[in-house]
């Protein structure tokens, strides 16, 4: 079951690692993404809340997802929980940051939309992981005793 | 019916069960508790992160504008073809080139507009190139904003970048990154990277001056030229010498420029 957790989370980062990635291309290539639904990404990417502390939203973005892949190749709870952390991380801000298109800056960019969601999966899963991973490791090293 | 009496070896079996079911429930009450422990850590680092995001996110619109040139003109484009065009050529408010060149070009133009971007990246160089770097042409820049609200934030970030001899520095990074019309795409956060990525630009100066009277009269005064010259769509150009100047659009530019020059 775990195993099918931690393979669901690497899909889902790598998934997310080509959105944000294209994200990142977009803000330093200086161009506007490719919006057909809803025409909001290019206000949403040169908006305020593109950029904490001078580093844009997509890079940190990128770096999160990149970050949660690597940690679930690490096996055992530091690679777990590791995953689990970052994943509550980007899905933590992902919703400020979502809060902040809808009510702040009012335009939906679905890029960005997309990306909170798999975050919010990927700290679902990852957190779920985590949660049934420990119990399991440490009741078998009882018996084991 | 009697009760059969456990003999001292099935109390001694039960006795162990029942300490081994005593120390499988502790065991599991511990593993509940470490677990427990353990995601109320996790959730709560990870809050304290997102806070400190927020935190920094919230405040740190205004002050990204302070970031170095260096570090945020990599995110700007046309950052190097606009150094390229308009290095070495003294600027002075409104004017590119030569204050003493004997031809003017007057253009008239919003920095929302895409013609006047597709002039500005197109013909423009090759203008600048041949006319204003040899001395014989001066180009005034004279912002128009009537498209809407980007227009008149654009355009005053570009006035005040004038009051530092910078104005085409501005209008060309401005053209190279504009968005769609009226797409909020001149937010203070994209005008601010701009401004940045000109060398020698105070950006906190700049967005000082842009709501400033100086700003606005001059914005004012743009307008009334136009209007003196009956000017109706961007980009229009008055070509000539001293004010004997002659409108044109951006097609019929080069000949102009050709004969008022007189090469």
């Amino acid at each position: 079951m775990s195993d099918r957790l931690r393979l669901a989370a690497m899909v889902i980062s790598a998934v997310g690692i080509a959105i944000a990635g294209y994200l990142t291309y977009v803000h330093y290539a200086g161009i506007s993404p490719v919006c057909e639904i809803a025409h909001g990404c290019e206000k949403v990417q040169t908006s305020e809340w593109s950029e904490v502390a001078g580093i844009p939203v997509a890079v940190l973005g990128l770096l999160g997802y990149a970050g949660i892949l690597a940690a679930l190749f690490v096996p055992g709870e530091t690679g777990a929980t590791a995953a689990a952390g970052m994943a509550l991380v980007g899905a933590g801000f992902s919703a400020y940051l979502t809060y902040r298109e809808v009510f702040t800056i009012e335009a939906i960019c679905i890029w960005c939309v997309a990306s909170a969601i798999l975050m919010t999966v990927l700290a679902i899963l990852t957190v779920v992981r985590l949660a049934r991973q420990s119990p399991a490791a440490l009741s078998t090293a009882r018996a084991a005793r | 019916m009697t009760t059969a009496t456990p003999t001292k070896k099935e109390r001694r079996d039960q006795a162990r069960q029942e300490r081994i079911a005593r120390e499988q429930a502790e065991a599991a009450r511990t593993a509940r508790r470490r677990r427990f422990t353990r995601l109320g850590a996790v959730l709560g680092a990870a809050a304290v992160v997102v806070v400190i995001l927020v935190a920094v996110s919230s405040s740190g619109g205004g002050s990204t504008a302070s970031t170095s040139s260096s570090a945020s003109s990599s995110a700007v484009a046309g950052t190097q073809a606009s150094r390229s065009l308009l290095n070495g050529i003294p600027q002075k408010g409104l004017t590119l080139g030569n204050a003493n060149a004997p031809v003017r070009v007057l253009e008239f133009a919003d920095l929302q507009c895409p013609f006047c971007r597709d002039y500005t990246t197109g013909v423009m160089p090759g203008l600048v190139q041949k006319y204003v770097r040899t001395g014989k042409v001066r180009m005034e820049f004279h912002a128009l904003a009537f498209i809407g609200p980007d227009s008149v934030r654009a355009a005053r970030v570009a006035e005040a970048a004038g009051r530092q001899d910078k104005l085409w520095n501005v209008t060309e990074l401005a053209y190279h990154n504009q968005g769609k019309e009226n797409s909020g795409w001149a937010t203070d956060a994209t005008l601010k990277r701009i401004t940045g990525a000109v060398p020698g630009l105070d950006t906190n100066k700049v967005f000082a001056a842009r709501d400033g009277a100086g700003v606005t009269n001059a914005l004012k005064a743009a307008g009334a030229l136009a209007t003196a010259h009956k000017v109706n769509e961007t980009p229009t150009f008055l070509v000539g010498r001293g004010n004997d100047l002659k409108a044109t659009d951006a097609a019929g530019l080069t000949a102009a420029i050709k004969a008022a020059v007189g090469s």
